[in-house]
Formats: C-alpha cells, sequence, structure tokens
C-alpha cells in the first residue's frame, strides 16, 4: 500500500540510458526473467526453510504464519500445506491490496519464496488450540518436487516484526 | 512494477526506433487516491497529509448494539480509525494490536482521550457480538463499528481507502480487498492529517501516539 504514495525512484533514468543507446531493434526485457535461464532450471531443487514465525493470534479461530523458502538448486513449486494442529492451511497472496488464494507458489530456481507480513501469507483456520507465544506449531509445507519439509513455527508476540525485513 | 512502466515510458521515447520494450507486470493500473508528500524520514510508515481528510459523517452500530455517531462522538478527541475485518489473518491483527500496544505505554489520562475506531468491512459476519468478541482480545476499548456496507465504502473512499465486498472468484477462492491505511485526526481540527501504512510498528505508533493526542505532526 504505501508504494501507492511514493514518488518513483531514479532507478528510471538508468534504463532511458540504456535504451536510448541501443536504438536500433532490439529486445529489451524490463525485468529479470531470470527464473527460466540457465541449466538450473532442470536440476534438483535444493531448499531450506528460515525465519518462519507464527504472531500470537487471537482466538483459535484463525492465525497467520510466514517463512522464507531458500533455493540453491532448480525450481520447484509449493503445493499445499498442512498442519495436524489446525482443520484449515490455506495460502493467500496480496495483489493490489487484495488478499487472494492461491493454489500454488512457484519457488524460483536459485531464488526464494517469501511469505511475509502484507504479502503472501498462510491462513491456519479451525485450530484446535489457540496458539500462545513460546508454542511452536509443526507445519508441512508440501513441494511438487522436493516432497514434504517439516517446518516448526515458533509462535511469536502479536506485534513481532522479523529483525531481516521483508 | 509500477515504476516500470513509466520507465518503460521514457524509454521508448527516447529509443525511437523499432524496438520491442517488454515492462513487466504494469498491474498496477489504478491512480493514486490521494495526492500526498512523504515525510522522508519516517520509512515511509506515516505521511502528513497535504490536504487533510474531513472526518467521514458515518453512523453505525458499536459492538454493544447502540448507534454510534463516529463526528458526534469523536469530536475534539484525538482519533485512529481504521477499516478491516476478523476474519483477516494477517494484518488487521497486527495493525490493531501494534496501536493497543503502543497505546499502553501512555499515560491514563491520555489513553482515555484517544479514541481508536475499527470499521468491518464485512458487516455480514462481523456482527456487534463477533466484532466486541474479536477487539476484546486486543483492546477492549477500541471502538468496534459494523453497519451497511455501501456506508462503510463511503466513508472509507472518503479517506481514500478502498474496500470491497469479500467475493469468491470462479475457483471458490476467497478474494478479499481492503486498504490497510490508519487515518490520525487531530483533536484540534477534526481533521485526518496523518496518514499510516501498514508498515507502521509498536515502536512507530508509540513515538506518535502522544504527538497526536496533542495534535502535532511527529
Amino acid at each position: 500500500m504505501t508504494r501507492r504514495f511514493r514518488p518513483s525512484r531514479p532507478s528510471r533514468r538508468s534504463l532511458a540510458v540504456v535504451a536510448g543507446a541501443a536504438v536500433t531493434a532490439l529486445a529489451l526485457t524490463g525485468c529479470g526473467g531470470s527464473e527460466d535461464s540457465g541449466p538450473s532450471a532442470s536440476a534438483k531443487p535444493e531448499l531450506k526453510v528460515s525465519g518462519a514465525y507464527m504472531p500470537a493470534p487471537l482466538s483459535g479461530d484463525m492465525a497467520t504464519g510466514f517463512f522464507t523458502v531458500t533455493n540453491s538448486g532448480g525450481a520447484d513449486t509449493l503445493t499445499s500445506v498442512s498442519s495436524d494442529a489446525a482443520a484449515d492451511v490455506t495460502m493467500h497472496e496480496t495483489k493490489d491490496g487484495a488478499m487472494v488464494e492461491e493454489d500454488f507458489f512457484a519457488v524460483p530456481a536459485d531464488g526464494r519464496l517469501a511469505f511475509a507480513s502484507g504479502g503472501n501469507h498462510l491462513m491456519f483456520e479451525k485450530l484446535d488450540h489457540r496458539p500462545k507465544e513460546g508454542d511452536k506449531v509443526a507445519v508441512d509445507l508440501h513441494f511438487a518436487r522436493s516432497g514434504t519439509v517439516e517446518v516448526e513455527i515458533p509462535v511469536k508476540s502479536a506485534t513481532y516484526v522479523p529483525k531481516t525485513g521483508h | 512494477m509500477k515504476r516500470t512502466k513509466y520507465t518503460a515510458t521514457a524509454a521508448a521515447l527516447l529509443a525511437a526506433a523499432a524496438l520491442t520494450l517488454t515492462a513487466c507486470g504494469s498491474d498496477d493500473a489504478s491512480d493514486p487516491v490521494a495526492v500526498v508528500s512523504e515525510d522522508a524520514s519516517s520509512k515511509g510508515a506515516v505521511t502528513v497529509l497535504d490536504q487533510p481528510f474531513e472526518k467521514p459523517d458515518l453512523v453505525l452500530t458499536d459492538t454493544h448494539g447502540k448507534k454510534y455517531d463516529l463526528r458526534a462522538e469523536t469530536e475534539k478527541r484525538p482519533t485512529l480509525v481504521y477499516f478491516g475485518y476478523t476474519h483477516c489473518p494477517d494484518v488487521c491483527p497486527l495493525t490493531m494490536n501494534n496501536i493497543a500496544v503502543a497505546k499502553k505505554q501512555l499515560p491514563r489520562a491520555e489513553q482515555d482521550k484517544l479514541r481508536v475506531v475499527f470499521v468491518t468491512t464485512d458487516p455480514k459476519r462481523d456482527t456487534p457480538a463477533e466484532l466486541g468478541k474479536w477487539l476484546k482480545g486486543i483492546d477492549p476499548d477500541i471502538v468496534g463499528l459494523t453497519g451497511g456496507f455501501a456506508k462503510t465504502q463511503a466513508a472509507a473512499r472518503s479517506l481514500g481507502i478502498s474496500i470491497e465486498p469479500t467475493t469468491k472468484d470462479k475457483n471458490g477462492k476467497v478474494v478479499s480487498t481492503h486498504g490497510t491505511q490508519v487515518i490520525a485526526f487531530s483533536p484540534s481540527t477534526d481533521k485526518g492529517y496523518l496518514l499510516y501504512s501498514q508498515d507502521a510498528t509498536v515502536d512507530d505508533y508509540t513515538k506518535d501516539l502522544p504527538r497526536i493526542i496533542d495534535g502535532r505532526k511527529p
């Protein structure tokens, strides 16, 4: 939401200069489509999950969870998330202020997939109890190629902000 | 992503010849709803509005089932207004908790002056009782308002905040749209003069609330 009020950054100038110099027939790509380049796309994914946390929820009706998947190998896809602690776990993306449930999230080759407050988030519904700060919630992340990755998500305070930012 | 669109335009003008230009995902077609200048010192979490907002003329039902007239009830009170819904897992409880935690650090007399108003964008599910239960878990002093969606949407719109009814897309997936700004109204002018983004932390509110209570700029 903040970006809406932000004046545009000077990065445009550098690209304009590049384009101006090019002058003739030339295909210019505005942003890095690096996911589909290189041999790593078919390589085995190497996933690591870090920075997971759940802000202490107000009740057992609903909670959210965040984490980052870092991939040092080939592309993979997060296809679903499940937990014994909740009847439903769904994945949501924030697009232009709209929260939209998604069926899968791409984990780019040599890239990362971030679930962070204000952006992508997990939605836990109908938890068997209300998780409290200091608890851990066991969650299974299901990937198309890497299979299931088990994560213990620590429950932090309701106003916790990760130090590394998003 | 928004910026790339302008980038592409400028570059295309300069290039002037046969040139294929791809701007990545310019899905950000919406126009800014408020023209504001940003206070660079505050990491973008707070914006001082060049043209303050009028407080919306909004009469809804509070969590006790009573009629609540926003203008009358918050007249000459420092007031924070937020639009959200209780089935929101991420930003709504975070924002309300950030404000509640910051507020508790104020002296009692200042806490009593401050009004924090949460207006539901999902009045169908957020009945006065449901809303009251949810807010009690955050701070029972927060005023929860529910009522007609159209009225709520018009009030939000007047503050530059876009909200839509919660809908299901063609695949049956729930889509919820709501702006996540908090608007602070001054006790001296009753105008909305500060805008907080969802990135505002407990520390931001802790620092700013004493000033808001006096109607000063952060």
